[in-house]
């Protein structure tokens, strides 16, 4: 599967959400978004990805797009 | 046995209350990833013993809990091997007695880096790790000198308070994924540390040799607490600050 498709799975995943709604997706912007769906979904990348996302990055991981920007900080290519 | 099948990983298990952890949670079917500062022979030779006593497997991992990169790269040595971590007790810390007007501001900082701020940086990429597995237990030693704050405990027994506030929010925010955190406030402990100067005043409270709890805890009291505290036999405690003392107050 692609990096792309497995990304998205983990947003629809972990959100409970369709992949209509994930372009323009920023975080607090759906329900289960919030710190501990946060939490929740880093946990899921770094698993799947093999990676371990600094803090600083955890912060900054504000969107479905700004989230493709740091993974590839990470080798992670989406 | 309380701890089949389950994996520890425990700082500052080469000495004191953290050896005796180790012990114990090995003779409850426990594996460990044992932390201290430095590689030590004799400390290896030792767990080899009980390693092979208890047929579990103990793991090494060094670093300075002063310093953050250290930290990094041994709690990513064990998160690459994909092996859980059930379990985190944060033992490690260091003693210091004096009067605030005696200490220096460096004095407690250097303090706080290892009793607290090294604990935080271990805390936060473990729990990180753990949520993934959504389950887990963190056991923190603070200390009866951090609840009761009595005289010379600007050092040490503040940065046991904060490990206990911080504590208390951490089981906050973790529960969410399924992981506990307590504490665990023990009195003077008959290990090393006890022996120091720092720890003086209380021995002299603790000497009347008539009453039977007017004396120092024995680690493996210690280490009796932790483990049930590890333990499903707590599952629905969390948040907890347990004094392990006696009775006896400083």
């Amino acid at each position: 599967m692609e990096n792309i498709q497995i990304y998205k799975e983990i947003f629809m995943e972990s959100f409970e959400i369709k992949e209509n709604i994930l372009a323009d997706l920023k975080y607090q912007g759906v329900e289960r978004w919030d710190s501990v769906g946060h939490m929740v979904l880093i946990a899921a990348l770094e698993e799947k990805f093999d990676i371990m996302i600094d803090m600083d990055d955890i912060i900054d991981f504000s969107s479905f797009e700004k989230g493709k920007t740091i993974l590839a900080k990470y080798k992670v290519i989406i | 046995m309380m701890l089949k099948n389950k994996t520890a990983l425990i700082t500052g298990s080469n000495r004191g209350i953290g050896f005796s952890l180790l012990k114990r949670f090995a003779s409850e079917g426990c594996n460990i990833y044992a932390h201290s500062r430095k590689p030590n022979i004799e400390f290896e030779k030792k767990t080899k013993e009980i390693s092979a006593k208890n047929n579990i497997e103990i793991q090494h991992i060094h670093f300075d809990l002063r310093q953050s990169s250290e930290i990094r790269n041994g709690i990513m040595a064990i998160i690459k091997t994909k092996a859980p971590i059930d379990i985190l007790v944060n033992s490690a810390g260091i003693i210091h007695g004096g009067l605030f007007q005696m200490t220096t501001v460096q004095t407690i900082k250097d303090v706080f880096s290892v009793n607290f701020f090294g604990m935080l940086e271990v805390t936060q990429l473990v729990s990180k790790y753990m949520i993934r597995k959504k389950k887990g237990s963190i056991i923190n030693i603070a200390s009866v000198a951090g609840i009761d704050l009595s005289a010379g405990n600007c050092a040490y027994g503040t940065s046991k308070a904060a490990v206990i506030a911080f504590s208390k929010t951490l089981s906050s925010e973790l529960s969410a994924h399924g992981i506990r955190v307590n504490v665990i406030a023990p009195s003077l402990t008959d290990t090393e540390m006890a022996h120091t100067i720092e720890a003086k005043k209380e021995k002299t409270i603790l000497s009347d040799n008539k009453e039977p709890f007017k004396r120092m805890a024995r680690p493996e009291e210690i280490a009796n607490s932790v483990c049930f505290l590890a333990s499903e036999k707590s599952s629905f405690i969390n948040g907890e600050v347990i004094r392990v003392d006696g009775g006896n107050k400083f």
